[in-house]
Formats: structure tokens, sequence, C-alpha cells
């Protein structure tokens, strides 16, 4: 039995020993040695640490990205706003626009102190640098959209999210938890939008089911064609730690179900759980649209990073003004 | 920061570094999740001054009023200890533990001869 | 997984609105409160959808994040107000906000421009939250209780938007150049309209006399801007003109094109099918 006054368990080594791999008196070999074992132990890697130029690299692309998808992702729904047709509604999708912005923030916060100003990587973003996620190159074109894209778009994303809670970069995996416990709510907003057309009229019914139609395969590709986990680079350094098939086949497995009960049917006939392997079977997603779209060939790439650039240098006076006031004693 | 460093070096810089250099507009921010708990590491807000520091603390840490109390505080002015040397020397600390006094067998003994001895 | 009972669902959305029974109120007396109740609705209605335009394109992600919130906050009291109005008048608060002519609405002409760049913005809501700062206080010991418990409520989140307003109209107007102009344009723009926000009420005289409002609306007027040049004159800035809240303050007959724009938007949903919900 444990003394209940034993202050054991405060006093316990911490669980976070010295690292290795911080040691300065060993070699690099060591170093990168000591540093792979520390993150394959399930370890965890801080802002201030030692570590490899590949791993720095890699989680500064990986986070800049997602930082980046934030912030065009906010742009398609930004754009019904204005245009929620209840006073709930309203409050809601406001709601969570802004927590999109509040996660591109975040996540540029753990960017920034990696190195990398917040100008550089909006710079390298509207330079067409450096990437966003394909679903927000689309248009948005009815009310349908913004139900699906808060419900199987935000899905999608907190299925990758919720493994990166577990990423070995410690500031990441932290904002990840924040991040995800805030989103969870974006699913039930979207659920409820797309539940209650299903619950009206049949035009209502047709819209949310063609907004499903057009939204399906960029749904599809989102999580990346099947690769080599063992050429995964970022699955090496556990920045993330599933790769986009197993993210793909949880979304498939929670969401599918839930869209046929309400009447929804995604537009591909191959759609299946194959009950002997417990996976699903789809038609393979074109990844040959994924791969134009990426890389700024997709139907809104062009516009969307136009309307950003434009509202950046039409408020950069803002960020002049109020960064040039001395700071406080 | 660009990564043009030798590959084969890896290398600390002042990345995310804490007291005297660190980024003037970066402030930490704790928080107070009910009356009477602990302030906990939040996270932190990017702010030109103190005022907006404050504000945007509000923002990004309780706009869910998942708050009671937050402390904002500039990351310039944090004393950063992490010294192994200081936090865990590496000589024997166990006099210091509960855990360092193992009396079982001891105890044992001394209640046994007491026991004897009464006879 | 477990199989006990469910336990009944937790009540998750605590109403704002007070109960109360106004079967006592008399008629015309209910009608005048009716309409204060509709035109401070509009005005936190079409200002909470003018400044949640900026989310996700604020100079800032700091600024998206908060201005954001000033426009929920600001949703959130329009929709109080309907229901309060609507507990009073039984029409439906969502049919109020969006089943209407753009003619209709009863918003201040403060309001009517588009959002413009961040100096005008900011500029008109600190015009804006200062007025509506002096109007709520003239109602925080309405002898109509139920107002006076919603005042209540709504003043405590109003205090975040003077206080963040406040802080932009400091910076922007002790910063020369730019930022200042940017400010100074659009107080001599604005400064003919500002007062709009105290535009007689029909009901005015009833509603001083029963202690639901605790001075006429040219008092409350004159109160503003002694307080709001006070504070433009520490910064330097053009201070209000003298002059009484003109009557047609709120008079939409000829709606502004721009709230005709805003009003096409926020009706381009919900006036889609007669009937439905969203």
């Amino acid at each position: 039995m444990t003394d209940p006054l034993s202050l054991a368990p405060i006093l316990s080594p911490d669980d976070r020993p010295t690292p290795l791999f911080a040691d300065p008196d060993l070699t690099h070999e060591q170093r990168y040695d000591a540093f792979v074992e520390h993150v394959h132990g399930g370890q965890k890697v801080e802002a201030r640490d030692w570590m490899p130029d590949e791993y720095r690299t890699s989680v500064l692309r990986f986070v800049e990205m997602h930082a980046n998808s934030e912030l065009m992702g906010v742009l398609p729904e930004r754009e019904w706003i204005m245009r929620a047709p209840t006073l709930k509604r309203k409050l809601a999708l406001t709601a969570k626009v802004q927590d999109e912005c509040g996660h591109a923030q975040l996540l540029y916060r753990v960017a920034e102190d990696l190195g990398k100003t917040r100008e550089q990587m909006y710079q390298d973003l509207l330079d067409g640098k450096t990437k966003f996620h394909n679903v927000f190159h689309y248009p948005t074109k009815s009310w349908g959209d913004v139900g699906i894209i808060a419900w199987l778009v935000d899905a999608a994303a907190i299925v990758a999210q919720q493994a990166l809670r577990d990423s070995s970069y410690g500031p990441y995996a932290r904002t990840m938890k924040k991040i995800c416990w805030e989103e969870s709510v974006h699913i039930m907003h979207g659920r409820d939008v797309v539940v209650t057309m299903m619950n009206g009229s049949q035009a209502q019914r047709d819209m949310a089911q063609e907004a499903l139609d057009r939204w399906w395969g960029p749904l599809m590709q989102m999580h990346g064609p099947r690769t080599d986990p063992a050429k995964d680079r970022d699955l090496f350094w556990r920045i993330k730690e599933k790769t986009g098939e197993q993210l793909r086949q949880e979304f498939l497995s929670t969401y599918v179900p839930r869209l046929w009960e309400v009447g929804l049917y995604p537009p591909d006939k191959e759609l299946k759980l194959d009950e002997a392997s417990g996976e699903w079977r789809y038609t393979e997603p074109d990844w040959q649209e994924l791969r134009t779209v990426v890389t700024g060939h997709g139907p809104k790439s062009q516009e969307r990073l136009d309307f950003r650039r434009l509202h950046h240098d039409q408020t950069a006076w803002v960020r002049q003004t109020i960064l040039a006031t001395p700071a406080p004693a | 920061m660009t990564t043009d460093k030798t590959p084969s070096e890896g290398h600390v810089d002042d990345a995310g570094r804490l007291g005297a250099g660190a980024d003037p507009d970066v402030w930490e921010v704790f928080r107070q999740e009910k009356d009477g708990e602990p302030m906990r590491h939040a996270g932190n807000v990017r702010a030109p001054d103190r005022e907006l520091a404050t504000h945007y603390a509000r923002e990004f840490y309780s706009r869910r009023n998942e708050s009671v109390r937050l402390w904002v505080v500039p990351r310039t002015e944090i004393s950063d200890l992490a010294d192994p040397d200081l936090l865990q020397p590496p000589l024997d600390r166990s006099f210091k533990r509960p855990g360092g006094y193992v009396m079982r067998d001891k105890l044992d003994a001394a209640k046994k001869r007491a026991a004897e001895s009464a006879e | 997984m477990t199989t006990e009972t469910r336990r009944p669902t937790r009540q998750l959305i605590q109403p704002d609105l007070p109960e109360f029974d106004s079967s006592g109120l008399d008629p015309q007396l209910r009608a005048a409160i009716a309409d204060l109740l509709l035109t401070m609705a509009d005005d936190e209605f079409v200002i909470g959808f003018r400044d949640s335009e900026w989310t996700g394109i604020a100079p800032m992600l700091e600024e998206d994040v908060a201005f954001s919130s000033l426009a929920q906050d600001e949703i959130g009291h329009a929709r109080l107000l309907y229901e309060l109005r609507a507990a009073l008048t039984g029409e439906d608060p969502d049919r109020l906000a969006f089943h209407r002519q753009p003619n209709e609405y009863r918003h201040a002409r403060l309001l009517d421009q588009p959002r413009q760049s961040w100096g005008f913005t900011i500029t008109r809501r600190w015009l804006y939250d200062t007025a509506d700062s002096v109007r709520l206080a003239g109602l925080a010991r309405s002898s109509f209780a139920p107002l006076a418990d919603v005042v209540g409520k709504i003043r405590r989140e109003e205090r975040y938007h003077l206080m963040h307003l406040d802080a932009w109209l400091e910076r922007l107007g002790t910063h020369h150049g730019k930022p200042r102009g940017k400010l100074l344009s659009a107080l001599k723009q604005l400064s003919p309209v500002a007062t709009s926000v105290f535009a007689p009420l029909p009901g005015e005289e009833m509603l001083v006399a029963a202690g639901v409002l605790s001075a006429p609306m040219a008092d409350l007027a004159a109160r503003w801007r002694s307080e709001a040049n006070a504070r433009l004159c520490a910064l330097n800035l053009r201070p209000i003109a003298d002059g009484v809240p003109a009557a047609d303050g709120r008079d939409h007959a000829t709606p502004h094109e721009s709230f005709v724009w805003l009003w096409n938007e926020f009706t381009s949903v919900a006036q889609l099918e007669e009937g439905v919900e969203w």
C-alpha cells in the first residue's frame, strides 16, 4: 500500500530526463542516433532542443502546410458567413470560421518558434512556394456545401489531427490537443446543418446530395495515395503516426454509415465494406487531379491566393503601424 | 532561418528561446480553469504590446469560457532553468524521499525482539 | 460498452431570456417597448454582419479572431433582443431578422455603409460602441424588468468591445501619417450620421414617463457627445459636431445601396424556399 502522505509521485524522476542527444560532447553520429532512438521511444522533442536538420526541416514543412491549410480553409466557408439563414447558424458558422483563423495562428506560432517568420510564410504561400490542402482549392456553391464541409471535410481532417496529438514534436502535439478539442464542435454543427436539410423539402435533400457528389472526390483524395510506410520520412520521425490509407479507412468506417443512415449516398458504386478484411473498398481516387490541384492549378487556387494577397496588401499599413509601436518598458 | 547550414551538424538555434534575446512580441499565457486550481501554461500569443497581449490571450485561451484567470508574461521576462547539474544532480538524494527508508525488515526484527523480550 | 440506462440529457443551453408575464402591460407602452427593442436589435444585427465580414481577412490573424468575437457578441445580443421583442409581440425571432423588406429595418444610418478600410471600421465601431454604451446605461435600471435584466448581461460583454476599440483608436490616432489620416477622414465622413443611434423614437415620451428609458434620446445623445469628444480631443482627433439627432436617423424608405447588398446576402439562403427549416 502506498503511504497516503508519501510525496513519491511528486518527487519521482522527471518523466523527461535530459535526453542523451543533448550532450554536446558526443559526435554528430552519436547524437543523431540518440535522437532517432529518442523519437522512436515515443519521447518528445522541444523547440530549443538540438535536432537534426532533416527533422527541423520536416517539422517546419509539415506544420507550415497545416497552418497554410487552416488559413486558406477560411476562404471557402467565409463566403457563407454573410448568407447564413438563421441567427443560430450565423453564430455557429462565424464561430467555426473564427476557429480556423485561430488554428492558423496557433500553428503559425509553432512554426515561428522553429525559426521562420510569419511574413515569410505568407509570402511563400502567396508565391506558390508552399502548399495547402486540396479541399480548399474548390468552389462552394450552395448552403449544402457549408454542411458537407463542416461535417465531412472537418471529420476527415480531425481523423488526421487526432493522430497528430502523438506527434514527436512536443509543441505541435500540444497544439493539436487544443485544436482537436475545439474542432469537435464543428462536426456537430455540420452534421446538424445536413440532417436538418435531410428532414426538410426535396429541394433541400437534393441540395445536400449534390454537395456531397461534388465533395466526395476531393474528400477521397485528401489523405493522399497509398505510400510505402518504410519510405515515409514523416512517419520515420514520428511527426505523424498514421499513413494516408489508415486515415482514409478510419474516415470511411465512421462516416459512410452515418451518411447512409440519413439517406445520403457517396457517388461511388464500388464503395462497400469488405467484411472479410474489415477494409473499405472504393474506386481509385483521381490522383492526377490531386497533384494538379495542390500545385496551384485547382478550380479556385489562383483566385483564392489573389484574394488573400489583395487583403494582405490592403492591410499592410495596419501591421506596419501596430508593429512599429515601441514595446512597453 | 533557412536550413542551408551544414546539414551534417544539426543545430540549436534561438528558436523558441526564453529569457533575454527571445522574440519580444511573444507572450506566454497561463490559465486557471477553475477557482482554486493551479495556473497552468496554456500556450502563447504574438502581440505588439501588453494591452493587446491580454486581449489576444482572452481570444485564444478563453473564448469558449474555458478559463477564470489568465496570466500574460513576456517571454523575454522568463528565466529558464533546465540545467541538469542544478536540477537533477547525480548523487544519491534518497534520504530526502520517503522511498529512501526501507524499514520493513528492520521493523519486523524489532517487533520480533520486543515480543520475545516481553515473554 | 456499458448498458446502463441513459441519463437524462443535460440542459446544455441556459436560456438568456428571463421568464416574465407581460399581460398587464399597457398596449401602447408594449408597442413602444417593442419598437425600442427592434431598433436596438437591428443595430446589433447589422453591425454584427459588418464585423463578421472581417473574419478571415483582418490585418492580423489575432484580429480575425478578436473581430469575429465582437461580431458573434453582437449577433448574440441581436438574438436576445429579437427574442425579447418576440415575447411581447408573438413574432418569430428568425423571421424578424431574415424575412423583412429592406425598408422595414430600423438600424441607425451610421451602420449603413460597408466596412471599408480597417481605419473606417475602427472609427465606426468606436462611435457605435460608445453610443451604444450610453444607450445601455439609460436602460440599465429600466422599469421593464426583463429589459433591465437583458441589458445587464449585454453591458458585461460590451465592456471588452470598448476596451478593444479604444486600444485601436489610440494606436491609429497617435500614429501620424496614414493611420491618423484614415481616422480623421472616417470621422469627417461619419460625423453627420453618428448621432443616428439616438434618433427619436415614436413612443419615446411614453417610455421615459414609464421609466423604461431613463431620459429622452436627445439627452442621451448630448451625454454621449460630451464623453466621446473628451476622448477624441485627448487624442487630438476631430470632435463630433453639436446638433440634435435627426428625426430620420433610422428611416430607410429608400434603403442605402450597401444595406441592400447586405440584405441580398443574408436573405439569399433564408428566402430560398418558404416555410422550411435550415
